[in-house]
């Protein structure tokens, strides 16, 4: 009946009131926002830099599992080496964590039949893995890698170099890798003052990088994230031109990650680009 | 037969850079390059024959400057400098240093030649070692290379700096003497680096990062050497200046306590720390070579640490129970409650040990008790989980279950959750003891249950930990751990700790099911993991028979203090002290930053509980196989 009425136009619809559908009934769970970046800089001749990001997110049950695997690498060796070693370097680690890690969590139910690999044995492989194909493939070349599988709100992190993870929170950079520099070490033992490295002639020396071969011991660092806080990954060719206050405003002041990405750069570039920059900054929203 | 210039080519025209002469080649019309014997960072040394007796074959050693200086002005200046050092070694009489009787410049690159030494260096010997090198053979070594380092410390004008000791540049040479080769030649200016280089010189001083190079920087390199020698250890694949992280006797444990501690000490980053002279370094190990000599046990020169007295502690009280415990008490409002073998749930005073009351179930008690508003509740062999009254050790309610109890209760929410032998986990109202729901593993659930937030982890025997809601039981996930899970699980900041049956402790994203590291120990772990909030360490014993602090974020481990037998108990944490007991009838306090030993306490059995020490106001409580309950004070 009621069809008929509206067909034929008699009635007058009645009014519809707007319904608002409150916040609390859409997914819950945290979403990562990412930007990413890469320049050559203004000096070098190649950009020896290579980075990976990859988000993905579940959601079942009206519960949301986020998902994301996020790379930085900066290679070094003559001739096409250090390009050849941080690009294999970011294939190879996306590669191994995917077929170790998120695969197999994607395929198991909760009757799940393959045990599950510990986060840091499975990342910790992943570098190695990496370490043994530069090794293999461009043997005078080397690379820095700094990557974070993130789940959730954990971020699980594996570092080798000089490359860089930073946590800002409240406004503030916290550094949370450490550099495999000799410089780093030797401001460690107060032989020399942070202000003096800028210009230390030993300054690009490492003790540690991806492709020396042998088995490489590779740093691992848990880190959760607060809500509203940003994963920062970078080459020293941002690290090395831009204090942290200054990098902490530039995030702060910008509306998104992707413009934040932006902004780093151009100013690594304006404090003479002499390496190249890479920036991977990762915003985690409640 | 007349000898035709032809069978001595000479060098002819440039040499490009990079490249090494040609075997064959005869330099000055008399060296004869007959093999090249290293190629350094700044020079390349051949072996050459001397062709100024063609009749026998005397040889030499033919050190080649390499020049890698950008322009003409900086070539020169280090061929300058080369000829310089090379008239300054000419003078050098040591029965450690080759001999120089010649130098020259052919084509575009400068040369020297000395003595060609026969022998090893000590880079190979140590590599071609089957095992660590004899300790005497290297204290006779370090006194060697110290009495020519103090000789050409006191040349005048000025002290000369070797700058360069290490096991490629020492040759064990005729007679086994060392011999000091690739002597500071020509330190060639170093163009600025501008890419990134891998690798450092880990033989080095800190201070020469800073242009400084003085004799007690040699010092140091003959400790990093001296410590490369006995550990085996190549100091340039590990972080710079990181000796102190790998003491000589942490690796081999065979060395004596007074040569780790000269090299120790002549590896301080304090040049000032450091042995003043090379002479003085001398003296002291050829005092430690008198003291081998005379007397075994090995007096060190310096400080050592003095080896640790486990202070005797005596019991404030003891209580006999008339059959073995198995586990550990619990103390509440002044009273100490714990179960026994024997059947009986006891109550003593806590501060004297008196008896208060007893109550007897129908099977031996394995489980740790559990106070909650007036009620004692445990769980038996009997199959029944109890609530007693607290004042008079009268029943309130009982709950039976279909199999032996021997995980631990825990009330939260005014509801007890625990596991039983039937593979079930209860929860059940504390007042009255109704179950409220249970879920079904598929074998015995003896670990104990913890709560966090609205979910509940246990760990079964049937090799699962799983997750539920705490609301109705629901399976939220499950992980994985081969053999079973019989630790109880510790939840901390969003992450699971739990011990394995397959010798591993985890910890396990709490909500996601993610093991985020494992750690691997030699055995079981059953003991359950206990964690210092303020240092961020997880502590938990294994059947290995060691207690392990491993970093909660990281796995890594902090230290490892090993027991006599099994450590099945776990571990207390309180004000920066570990107690835990072992199989070895000891209850040990170790210090929860370093894993050093405090004190520790002999039972006359020993201690199985699989649950922590009760720890209130000022003692500590165990419990033990021989039958009694101890008090101790902390």
């Amino acid at each position: 009946m009621e069809f008929i009425r509206r067909l034929l136009g008699k009635e007058a619809e009645p009014p519809v009131t707007e319904e608002i559908v409150p916040e609390e009934l859409l997914d819950t769970g945290p979403t990562l926002v990412v930007g990413q970046a890469s320049h050559i800089g203004r000096v070098r001749k190649r950009n020896e830099d290579a980075y990976f990001t990859l988000q993905a997110t579940l959601s079942r049950n009206g519960e949301t599992f986020p998902f994301g695997l996020f790379l930085v690498a900066d290679g070094m060796g003559g001739h096409k080496g250090g390009e050849l070693a941080s690009a294999l370097t970011a294939r190879v680690v996306a590669e191994a964590v995917l077929r170790e890690f998120y695969l197999p969590w994607l395929t198991s139910g909760v009757e799940d039949v393959i045990p599950q690999r510990p986060i840091n044995e499975v990342i910790l492989e992943a570098a190695n893995e990496a370490n043994l194909a530069v090794q293999r493939v461009a043997p005078e070349a080397g690379t820095t890698l700094t990557f974070a599988l993130i789940q959730g709100t954990n971020a699980y992190i594996a570092h080798v170099g000089d490359s860089r993870a930073y946590l800002i929170r409240q406004g503030r950079l916290e550094q949370i890798t450490q550099d495999h520099s000799l410089l780093a070490r030797l401001i460690e033992l107060g032989q020399i003052l942070p202000e003096e490295a800028a210009s230390h002639p030993q300054r690009n020396v490492l003790y540690k990088a991806i492709g020396q071969g042998g088995t490489l011991e590779v740093d691992f660092y848990l880190k959760s994230l607060p809500t509203n806080s940003y994963l920062l990954l970078c080459s020293d060719g941002l690290w090395g031109l831009i204090n942290e206050e200054h990098m902490a405003a530039i995030v702060r002041e910008s509306p998104t990650p992707q413009e934040a990405c932006r902004k780093l750069v151009h100013e690594a570039n304006l404090q003479g680009g002499e390496d190249n920059i890479t920036v991977i900054l990762v915003q985690i929203k409640g | 037969m007349a000898l035709s210039t032809r069978q001595f080519p000479e060098l002819e025209g440039h040499l490009e850079e990079g490249e090494t002469l040609p075997i064959g080649i005869v330099l000055q019309k008399r060296y004869q390059i007959t093999e090249v014997l290293g190629i350094g960072g700044q020079s390349v040394v051949y072996q050459a024959r001397d062709m100024k007796f063609p009749n026998v074959t005397k040889l030499c050693a033919v050190k080649e400057m390499i020049n890698a200086a950008p322009d003409l002005r900086l070539r020169e200046l280090a061929v300058r400098n080369f000829e310089r050092e090379a008239d300054v070694m000419a003078e050098l009489n040591h029965a450690a240093l080759p001999k120089i009787f010649d130098k020259f410049s052919e084509g575009n690159r400068s040369y020297l030649v000395m003595d060609f030494i026969p022998g090893k260096d000590l880079e190979a010997i140590l590599e071609e070692a089957p095992g660590f090198l004899s300790e005497n053979q290297v204290i006779q070594w370090g006194i060697e290379i110290c009495d020519v380092l103090a000789y050409l410390h006191s040349r005048q004008p000025g002290p000369i700096v070797f700058r360069d000791v290490k096991p490629s540049n020492v040759m064990s040479g005729p007679q086994e003497r060392v011999m000091l080769i690739d002597f500071g030649i020509a330190r060639v200016f170093q163009p600025d680096q501008k890419g990134t280089m891998i690798g450092t010189e880990g033989y080095s001083p800190p201070e020469q990062y800073r242009g400084i190079a003085e004799p007690r920087g040699d010092i140091y390199a003959l400790g990093a050497t001296l410590h490369h020698l006995l550990t085996k250890r190549d100091p340039r694949l590990e972080p710079p200046f990181s000796f102190e992280e790998r003491p000589v006797r942490s690796i081999n444990p065979d060395v004596s306590e007074g040569l780790e501690a000269i090299v120790m000490r002549a590896l301080q980053y304090d040049m000032d720390k450091r042995f003043s002279s090379a002479e003085e370094m001398k003296l002291a190990l050829t005092a430690l070579v008198e003291l081998r000599a005379g007397d075994s046990s090995g007096v060190a020169v310096g400080t050592i640490a003095l080896p640790r007295s486990s202070d005797g502690v005596l019991a404030t009280w003891e209580f006999v129970c008339e059959d073995e415990i198995f586990s550990s008490p619990v103390v509440s409002n002044g009273v100490l409650y714990i179960g026994a073998y024997d059947h009986n749930l006891w109550a003593l005073d806590a501060k004297s040990g008196e008896f208060i009351w007893k109550y007897a179930t129908e099977g031996g008690i394995n489980a740790q008790p559990c106070v909650y508003d007036d009620k004692v509740i445990v769980g038996s062999e009997d199959r029944v989980l109890y609530a007693v009254h607290t004042s008079r050790g009268r029943i309130v309610w009982s709950c039976p279950t279909n199999g032996r109890i021997r995980s631990s209760a825990r009330v939260e929410f005014d509801i007890v959750f625990f596991g039983s032998d039937d593979g079930y986990l209860y929860t059940v109202r504390a007042q009255s003891g109704r179950v409220v729901w249970r879920f079904q593993a598929m074998k015995e659930i003896r670990s104990s249950p913890a709560i966090d937030g609205e979910v509940v982890y246990v760990g079964s025997d049937d090799g699962h930990l799983y997750a539920l809601n705490i609301q109705d039981g629901k399976r939220r996930w499950q992980f994985r751990i081969a053999r079973g899970v019989m630790s109880s699980p510790l939840v901390f900041e969003g992450l699971v700790y739990v011990g394995g049956m397959d010798n591993s402790l985890y910890a396990i994203d709490a909500r996601y099911g993610s093991a985020a590291w494992r750690y691997r120990t030699g055995g079981r772990v059953i003991s359950s993991p206990a964690i210092s909030p303020e240092l961020g360490v997880v502590y938990v014993g294994s059947v290995d028979g060691s207690v392990y602090a491993v970093d909660a974020d990281s796995g890594r481990l902090v230290w490892k203090f090993p027991t006599e037998d099994q450590v099945i108990s776990s571990p207390s944490v309180f004000k920066g002290v570990v107690y835990i007991g072992s199989r070895d009838g000891h209850l040990y306090a170790l210090d929860a930053k370093s894993g050093d030993l405090r004190w520790k306490f002999k039972t006359e059995g020993r201690v199985l509980s699989s649950a922590p020490p009760a720890i209130y106001e000022g003692m500590v409580y165990i419990g033990a196989t021989d039958h009694r309950v101890y008090a101790l004070p902390i």
